[in-house]
């Protein structure tokens, strides 16, 4: 088997077109739409869900590609990324099917592929440090917030499910603590690089400011500090995560 | 009456059998997960996301019993080279039209002799001094009939067509061969297990609900002179009829700086719409063209103008493989 495999061999049914983000971005932009889906009305919900939809999927097809390529690394952080595989695959079909409660179908918006993309790093210690505790951290983010407005517009389906999805995001940050540490002791040189790589993905998560610190209601993407205390980033990520969204440049 | 205590094999072998089991799992696990960003399809994708982790637990605990067996914990090991062969040649589909030859590998050849050997091994195992190996066979056993049971649901939806099922027989021939030139995945199987008769239908309960998501079709919001553009521009591209290809494209794009050029000189018997998305007040149409030689698929971003609505980007691809 090709051990890693290049990202453009990504595999998707014909119902799904693939852009990149920025194109996605700028062409709402100049449409005078917000660059990212808001929560602000149930069209907006959905958009948002089927962007998590496709994330839930590349991080399945992520997490299956590092139980496959890294052969060598310890049984445990096989283990480890196994189960990530299941919890994807059963947060694939959670938000297919919200999609489906949400009167939306799988393809009805364009699928970018960051991802993809960040899960295709070479080395172990960066797709752990980059899609663990980077991506998952955006999506104990955005999730916090969805389960939030759930509840306030009364929607119970919406809030039940994605409340079970953060609990296990919030698992798989603390596995990315875990292996970003034991992949990369006594090398600091990869402990540096494969943070690194996960700072260049917060960044790039910022969405130019759309993620900030704030009340649910009042911001695009809310930071959910409590949750990425339970999920163990320190004050000290948490507090440079913050600052990096105040000087985020435009998307 | 007392359990015997008169037993078929050695702890020595009892270790032998698991490492052989862990050498086998393991390499299907790897395959079976780098695979899910292989295959298109979203119903095998899951099926086999589910089934990475159960695999990874039937290798975790194949490894755990080892030094319990005076043994080395976590080794795999393959009971002869053709094995390894018989595993190269399993894991060898790797292209996205290849779903079928990879779950057949997996399904059809590997999972049922896997089965087959585990409950074996379980009525051949002394209940007295060998209970914490029956218990990871019994384990294994209930996991692996629903394995076999979702993955044939998901090859019963995919191989439909006649042409496909010829292909999944001849894959599962050539595999089976070197199965039995391996003599099993212990090195000591003088046949392979007969087909037997079809699994349970209430184990393959969760792959039917995923075919269900995977071939929901929404009728999609098309407006009606969209959907008339959208026709006639289909007809267009079919007929390789550039003009008329160009009189639905937006001010400012030239078909010439297009993808388009590079489908020129393949012929076209027919299209269909494979794709309707949203991206603003824009729409985006993938349009898969079919030859008799290759297919391809031109994707069109159409923008409401004061003319009507015209093509603003067009993007093209020859051969792109996908299902429908």
């Amino acid at each position: 088997m090709d051990r890693p495999i290049a990202y453009d061999k990504l595999a998707r049914e014909d119902r799904f077109v693939r852009m990149r983000a920025r194109e996605v971005a700028e062409l709402k932009v100049a449409q005078g739409l917000p660059p990212f889906p808001d929560l602000s009305s149930r069209e907006s919900i959905k958009e948002r869900v089927h962007g998590i939809m496709v994330g839930e999927l590349q991080a399945m097809e992520g997490a299956g590609r590092t139980v496959c390529d890294f052969p060598d690394a310890p049984w445990e952080f096989t283990m480890d990324m196994a189960r990530q595989v299941w919890d994807e695959s059963r947060h694939v079909e959670i938000y297919l099917r919200l999609l489906e409660h949400l009167e939306g179908y799988a393809g009805e918006f364009p699928e970018t592929t960051i991802l993809w993309r960040c899960a295709c790093a070479e080395d172990a210690a960066a797709r752990v440090a980059g899609v663990n505790r980077g991506l998952e951290g955006l999506a104990c983010d955005v999730f916090n917030q969805l389960v939030h407005i759930a509840r306030k517009i009364g929607d119970p389906i919406l809030e039940r499910a994605v409340d079970f999805v953060l609990a296990d995001e919030i698992t798989h940050v603390r596995m990315g603590s875990k292996w970003l540490t034991k992949l990369t002791e006594g090398d600091v040189e990869r402990r540096r690089r494969a943070i690194e790589f996960q700072e260049s993905i917060d960044e790039r998560f910022n969405l130019g400011g759309v993620r900030r610190e704030g009340d649910h209601d009042a911001v695009p993407i809310s930071v959910a500090t409590e949750v990425r205390r339970l999920a163990g980033f320190t004050e000290e990520e948490i507090e440079r995560l913050i600052k990096t969204t105040q000087r985020s440049q435009v998307y | 009456m007392p359990l015997p205590l008169d037993g078929n094999f050695s702890a020595d072998h009892s270790a032998r059998l698991l490492r052989n089991y862990r050498y086998v799992v393991e390499r299907t696990m790897r395959a079976v997960g780098g695979w899910i960003a292989l295959t298109p399809e979203i119903s095998a994708k899951l099926v086999m996301g589910r089934h990475v982790w159960d695999l990874a637990q039937h290798c975790d605990a194949f490894g755990g019993r080892l030094p319990e067996l005076r043994a080395h914990a976590q080794v795999s090991e393959p009971a002869n080279p053709d094995v390894v062969r018989f595993m190269d040649h399993l894991e060898e589909p790797e292209r996205p039209d290849q779903t079928v030859e990879r779950l057949v590998g997996v399904y059809s050849v590997l999972k049922p002799h896997l089965l087959a050997t585990y409950r074996d091994h379980l009525a051949r195992a002394n209940p007295v001094y060998e209970p914490p190996t029956r218990r990871i066979l019994a384990r294994c056993i209930a996991d692996e009939e629903r394995h076999i049971a979702e993955g044939r649901t998901i090859l019963e939806h995919l191989a439909a067509d006649p042409s496909v099922r010829a292909r999944a027989a001849s894959r599962q021939r050539g595999l089976e061969e070197l199965l039995l030139a391996a003599r099993g995945v212990t090195g000591d199987a003088a046949s392979l297990p007969p087909s037997g008769a079809p699994p349970r239908r209430d184990l393959a309960d969760e792959a039917r609900e995923f075919i269900r998501l995977e071939t929901a079709r929404p009728t999609w919001p098309i407006p009606e002179d969209l959907a008339r553009a959208i026709g006639s521009l289909g007809e267009a591209l079919v007929a390789t009829d550039e003009p008329a290809v160009e009189r639905w494209l937006a001010d400012g794009l030239a078909l010439e700086a297009t993808a388009w050029t590079l489908l020129r000189g393949t012929r076209y018997s027919g299209y269909r719409i494979t794709a309707f998305a949203r991206l603003g007040n824009q729409r985006l149409v993938k349009t898969r063209l079919d030859g008799p030689s290759c297919s391809a698929v031109v994707t069109a971003r159409w923008a409401c103008t004061p003319e009507g609505w015209r093509v603003a980007a067009l993007d093209a691809g020859r051969d792109a493989v996908g299902p429908a």
